[in-house]
């Protein structure tokens, strides 16, 4: 039998005309206005600082909420973690705002205590298949918990792990709320993610009731409220008079994992004898 | 009825060895539908996965299901888009290994998402700056464009024929598209084959994924091992019927063809390797690696599942003549890069994920490797999954005509 050829050259030619001639669609396809808009819009989209001077120039952002986390005042009671657990009716195996042990590189202990950070540049909120996760103008990531799928990527993808997933059903109410206050947001289904949302349900009501978060107590999240030594401090960036925006200028502060450039709004002045 | 049983029964005596594989067939998907019911009726719980390890066996299923059906593609384009006609014997074969292995795919898919009532959301809530919303779309579209060219071998079928006689005729037009399908199938796979890799390698917050080397090679292993897998089934089946399906002359041509795909996969590797780990040294990556080292086998199967034996080994088989002319080596050779994949899968997977972030800017060692097995529903599931795959090729290649349809018309 005569070797068959592996290729001739009909259709060698035939095939690089197919590749070229789809490489000329795809071209002149990104010329056609509304799709070379789309592709303009998207490129420039992607970073984070024309996203940011975008939203700035809408106007949008009258508000940009953050957080100070004072690790020298910390003395460690987690009744953060406690508020947190009731306010937000968080099952009891479950933590948005995490209470670790820690210690300096010289071996000085010191209370570490992290919510979500609220990244402006959020990896959760990227990977998320079904934009079920997003972050506000005003800075806050939440979360549609009616959009999400259960897919856990963007457990995987926080730098921070302060995403937890519902493995299994609510059963009850959470152990803390008789003592460390009433639930104000309804429990999250099986099956789906959730966080720390900066206790968003008070921030929205209390800027509709003309508070101002971070000063009027009902507008501020409740781990604030209840920390007996101040250490936690939350308030509006963009008011240069707050009380966070003059700490932040005042204070030696960093952010977790800066070098992965999410660009947190937690903030945290380092604890006694910790070097920067 | 009794009838029915008298038949069943005689059958049984006649076919022995077919009665017992399709018994065990039927356990396999028992054992997958008790596990599944307890999978949705109790939820993710009756999983090991954890809020540190949310990612486990399901999704290593899932990526070596969707990695073994990229034979499809591969060996289509070969025939449809280079217009390599001596491939065309085994393109129906690759389109149904593919068929299989993505609906296999979109099987484990669905249990390991905690909300399976909502798996059409991505379709309609974007996030196009989300890889595996494109993932996503493209197994969804893939399928569909899979579906279409797996219907003509379905009209064509006796059981189809005999009761509506046009199929043939439809079969005939619709294999006319079948050019066009292949190209917009070839797109989709090279987007998400690929960035199926990416899913890993955009996480810069995990040092031992973080790299653009893991898409190129998730596609290049995907379509190694998917084109060896599709050869090996193809003379396990010749084996079984006793009959040759493709000429010696092809099964060279394919074996060639993927084995110099798996070289160019050892060649990533390779450098992968070389680039992350020899010549440089990133803190992170070696911290992470340390630990891998330390406390999981994951080094160890690397080399010995992933390299030797998944890929250096089925690349001598496939491109020496003499020992690719033999089925058992052949076989040898499939078995080998399938293990080959699956290990890649499972270890880019929990590698990753095991090793802990580190986020605080303390310096206590407070975060430690993170242990996971399969729990026994796991297990269930996928035992599941693989007895849904192994009954459709039994079904697939004794009902349906994918190798002798030449006489339908190729072009």
């Amino acid at each position: 039998m005569a070797e068959e050829k592996f290729l001739t050259r009909r259709e060698f030619i035939t095939a690089l005309t197919a590749i070229g001639g789809s490489a000329a669609v795809a071209i002149a396809l990104s010329e056609i206005e509304p799709l070379a808009e789309l592709i303009q819009r998207e490129l420039a989209l992607e970073l984070p600082e024309v996203r940011r001077e975008v939203a700035h120039a809408r106007g949008k952002a009258r508000h940009h909420w953050a957080m100070l986390i004072d690790l020298r005042k910390c003395i460690g009671c987690q009744y953060c973690v406690y508020a947190c657990q009731a306010v937000n009716n968080v099952p009891d195996d479950m933590r948005w705002n995490v209470y670790i042990p820690e210690v300096t590189q010289t071996g000085v202990p010191f209370h570490m205590t992290r919510p979500c950070m609220h990244c402006q540049d959020a990896p959760c909120t990227a990977v998320c298949p079904t934009r079920a996760t997003w972050v506000r103008d005003d800075g806050i990531v939440i979360m549609d918990y009616s959009l999400c799928i259960g897919c856990r990527y963007c457990q995987v993808a926080c730098p921070y792990e302060a995403r937890t997933f519902n493995w299994k059903a609510r059963e009850g109410d959470s152990g803390y709320q008789a003592e460390w206050g009433a639930a104000e947001v309804e429990p999250r289904p099986r099956g789906v993610a959730e966080k720390c949302t900066f206790c968003v349900h008070r921030i929205d009501r209390g800027l509709a009731q003309g508070l101002v978060p971070g000063e009027d107590r009902p507008a501020t999240p409740a781990c604030v409220n209840i920390c007996p030594v101040e250490a936690r401090v939350f308030g509006d960036l963009n008011d240069p008079n707050s009380r966070i925006s003059r700490l932040i200028d005042e204070l030696p502060t960093f952010r977790l994992r800066e070098d992965l450039g999410t660009e947190p709004n937690v903030y945290y002045v380092p604890p006694e004898g910790m070097t920067l | 009825m009794t009838t029915a049983i008298a038949t069943l029964r005689r059958q049984v005596r006649a076919y022995p060895v077919f009665a017992t594989w399709l018994m065990f067939l039927g356990v396999m998907l028992l054992v997958g539908l008790v596990s599944a019911a307890a999978v949705l009726w109790v939820g993710l719980d009756v999983t090991n996965l954890s809020n540190r390890v949310p990612w486990g066996l399901w999704i290593t299923v899932d990526l070596s299901a969707i990695a073994l059906g990229a034979g499809a593609f591969s060996l289509s384009t070969i025939v449809y888009i280079f217009r390599v006609k001596s491939f065309a014997p085994i393109a129906r074969m690759a389109v149904f290994v593919g068929f299989v292995g993505y609906t296999s795919a979109m099987l484990a898919l669905v249990m390991d998402i905690g909300r399976p009532d909502r798996f059409w959301h991505p379709m309609v809530y974007w996030n196009v700056h989300s890889v595996l919303w494109e993932v996503t779309m493209c197994v969804i579209f893939y399928s569909a464009v899979l579906v279409f060219e797996l219907a003509p071998a379905v009209l064509e079928s006796e059981a189809v024929v005999k009761r509506f006689p046009r199929g043939p005729q439809i079969a005939h037009v619709m294999h006319r598209f079948t050019p066009v399908v292949s190209v917009v199938g070839l797109g989709l796979s090279l987007l998400h084959q690929s960035s199926l890799g990416a899913t890993y390698g955009v996480l810069a917050a995990r040092p031992l994924w973080f790299k653009p080397t893991l898409p190129v090679m998730f596609i290049v292993s995907a379509v190694a091992a998917g084109s060896t897998f599709t050869l090996a089934l193809t003379v396990f089946y010749e084996n079984v019927i006793g009959k040759r399906q493709i000429s010696s002359k092809l099964r060279g041509h394919i074996a060639m063809f993927a084995g110099l795909m798996m070289l160019a996969y050892l060649y990533l590797k390779l450098w992968d390797f070389l680039a992350t780990f020899y010549y440089s040294h990133l803190p992170a990556r070696v911290e992470a690696n340390t630990l891998l080292e330390s406390t999981t086998p994951y080094g160890t199967t690397f080399w010995w599942l992933e390299i030797v034996l998944g890929a250096l080994i089925p690349a001598i088989i496939l491109l020496t003549p003499a020992l690719r002319r033999q089925d058992l080596w052949v076989l040898l050779g499939g078995f080998l890069a399938v293990g080959g994949v699956i290990a890649n899968r499972w270890n880019v997977t929990l590698s990753g994920l095991v090793v802990p972030m580190d986020w605080s800017p303390g310096a206590a060692q407070l975060f430690s490797v993170q242990p996971y097995t399969p729990s026994l529903a796991e297990w269930g599931v996928a035992i599941g999954v693989l007895g849904y795959a192994l009954t459709m090729f039994t079904l697939g290649l004794r009902f349906l005509p994918l190798f002798n349809h030449e006489a339908h018309g190729e072009h």
